[in-house]
């Protein structure tokens, strides 16, 4: 059935698309910009961390001739040229580089500063990924516009596999632990509703006790005693604090659950605040200590 | 030398160091230099390359004449308050401006506004809500309705006090990556203004010309407002309009540019060091030198950092201030 649709609807687009065969074509981005992108970029410059890395996710970073400043993986896009930091971008060098598309990410890089680029005439594509589902679809975007959608498709299919795998090892667990995630110490933050992380601790079977409006709230220790977490994850970002300075100032709270059954983690920041397929690792990595038995049990099992 | 030379000489002269100023400005930047380029481009040639043409002319032009407008401005702002107040500490923002506008900036940005026109419509408003507040005060306590120097400052620092401790708390409530964006405006960044918003620099022109003509009128002034009155000079309508121009016209900038500080306090005095008390030479001479300053700083700015830029308030001060100590040394030895 849905082969026969799939079939359909490529024989459409072939026919539909025949009579435009020239060197560029006009596409909506993730905000809903109508731009003209270059049919075959070959000089791309990726706005934000997130996008390099998906770029190379998508073995297409021989297209890459330009990163911005904390593009620190994979490894290799460390010697690409950089064109400032995603929030205080170079629009010289930018321009310098010639590039022939930009892909810019709404949240992180300025509006004022993405006018200014398509105001010199450079195209700017806008991703906009708010949940894991739609990383899904940046990265079929991005992989359209790149000439790569059969890498995409994979890295998609692979991303709903592993989301799918924990989905079903969790959903078994009866108890969901009350887990506050520490993103920022002195003072303290946690990420609400709309955030990675909640959607995160949400599939690997836990409570978000951030869980509001509000997206990063704030904390003080007493609002902690009463919010009695049974798990605390910090991020290794946290205040720029050593990990073991973040667990020691949790650890004199005896009378919280999570302190008392020992179930304090330092997780790798990387993992959760960048929109990218890595955010299924900090899934798996999440649910594993949310649900040791039920995963350590799968591992006997040899699955992978 | 009669002063009408001493003006045209003294704006001719730094008329052309604000010019060869701004080529250099023009001519480098984070992407190289482009030094030949920029001569072949003044002498009526085109540049062969495409991103080279871009970025002189669509990226370092508009920042230059910003930076020029932004400077002046300041200068002209410091010398004025400097002159009203009769206080060497006084510069554009001592009548609570920046506090305001500081308010209305970080409101708009909370509310998630686009700097243009969002931020610069708030600031304005939060400047000129200041500037109301602060003239009535400095009219009611009084008594009279002449305008007291003592309670305008006075007025203007606990307004500026006030506002630091609503500005602290909004600050204290935000989220990392918003603090970044409130602390670059608080720190003055040329680096956002969109080059079709360059025409609203022109407001600037006609307040230098009329701060310009009551140059005479600051003068007599600093002589003190009984001998300025016996002179002949309306001393409230003068003050007043002084007031009011100046404040408007580093409003409309600082909506544009944010908090760009130092350059108010210290291009005047230099000048002064340099040229004497007369206003009449002091205004073109702030004007310009004023603009030059902030050109070479916001240069200093684009080309220091290994990657990106940084706000260009730092370095106003970080330059700004040993010059001025030398020059008072070495004036006073």
């Amino acid at each position: 059935m849905t082969g026969n649709i799939y079939l359909i609807l490529t024989l459409l687009l072939v026919f539909f698309c025949q009579p435009v065969e020239i060197t560029a074509g006009s596409v909506t981005d993730q905000v809903g910009r109508t731009l003209v992108v270059p049919e075959n970029p070959s000089r791309v410059i990726a706005l934000a961390p997130s996008i390099t890395e998906i770029i190379y996710d998508l073995g297409q970073e021989k297209r890459l001739v330009g990163v911005t400043q904390y593009s620190t993986y994979p490894a290799a896009a460390e010697s690409l040229p950089r064109v400032g930091s995603y929030v205080r971008l170079d629009i010289e060098k930018i321009v310098a580089l010639k590039p022939d598309i930009c892909l810019a990410i709404k949240d992180g890089n300025p509006k004022h500063t993405v006018d200014k680029i398509v105001g010199l005439g450079i195209p700017v594509y806008v991703i906009n990924p708010q949940n894991l589902q739609q990383i899904m679809d940046t990265i079929s975007r991005l992989g359209s516009l790149l000439n790569a959608e059969k890498a995409a498709a994979e890295l998609v299919s692979n991303m709903e596999k592993r989301i799918e795998q924990v989905r079903m090892r969790v959903n078994a667990g009866r108890h969901k632990p009350r887990v506050f995630f520490q993103i920022d110490a002195e003072p303290l933050f946690s990420a609400g509703t709309n955030t990675f992380i909640h959607e995160l601790i949400q599939l690997a079977g836990g409570v978000n006790t951030a869980a509001g409006e509000v997206a990063y709230p704030r904390y003080s220790w007493e609002d902690i005693i009463v919010l009695q977490p049974e798990i605390v994850l910090i991020s290794s970002m946290a205040g720029g604090l050593a990990p073991e300075y973040l667990i020691q100032s949790w650890k004199k709270w005896r009378l919280l659950e999570a302190v008392k059954n020992d179930r304090i983690f330092v997780v790798d920041a990387e993992l959760f605040d960048r929109p990218t397929p890595r955010l299924v690792d900090g899934l798996e990595i999440i649910a594993a200590i949310l649900h040791p038995e039920r995963f350590i049990k799968s591992n006997n099992q040899a699955e992978e | 030398m009669p002063i009408g030379r001493k003006i045209v000489l003294i704006t001719l002269l730094l008329g052309m160091v604000l010019i060869l100023i701004s080529i250099i400005a023009i001519s480098a930047g984070s992407a190289g230099g482009h030094f030949w380029e920029t001569l072949a481009i003044l002498k009526g040639k085109g540049v062969s390359d495409h991103a080279t043409a871009t970025i002189i002319w669509q990226i370092r032009l508009p920042r230059v004449l910003l930076a020029a407008a932004v400077g002046g401005t300041l200068a002209l702002g410091g010398l004025v308050f400097q002159a009203l107040l009769r206080n060497p500490l006084a510069e554009p923002y001592i009548l609570g401006i920046s506090g305001g506008s500081a308010i209305g900036a970080i409101m708009a940005m909370l509310l998630g506004l686009s700097y243009f026109p969002g931020v610069a419509l708030f600031s304005f408003t939060g400047s000129l809500l200041v500037l109301a507040f602060v003239t009535a005060l400095a009219g009611t306590t009084l008594g009279s309705s002449m305008l007291s120097r003592d309670s305008l400052l006075l007025g203007g620092v606990m307004m500026n006090a006030f506002c630091a401790a609503v500005i602290m708390f909004l600050i204290s409530m935000t989220r990392t990556f918003q603090v970044q964006h409130i602390l670059y405006w608080l720190m003055g960044d040329l680096s956002r203004l969109q080059n079709n918003q360059l025409p609203i620099l022109l407001v600037v022109l006609p307040c230098f010309v009329v701060i310009f003509i009551l140059g005479r009128p600051m003068n007599l002034l600093l002589l003190g407002r009984e001998t300025a009155a016996a002179m002949g000079i309306n001393v409230k309508n003068t003050v007043l309009l002084l007031l009011v121009i100046t404040s408007l016209m580093v409003s409309i900038i600082v909506s544009l540019s944010g908090l760009v500080g130092f350059v108010g306090l210290v291009i005047p005095h230099i000048f002064r060091l340099l040229l004497g008390p007369d206003h009449r030479l002091l205004v073109p001479a702030c004007i310009l030198g004023g603009g030059s300053y902030l050109i070479i700083c916001d240069l200093l700015a684009r080309i220091l950092p290994a990657s990106g830029e940084m706000p260009v308030g730092i370095i106003t001060a970080l330059v700004g201030a040993p010059l001025f100590i030398l020059l008072l040394v070495r004036r006073t030895a």
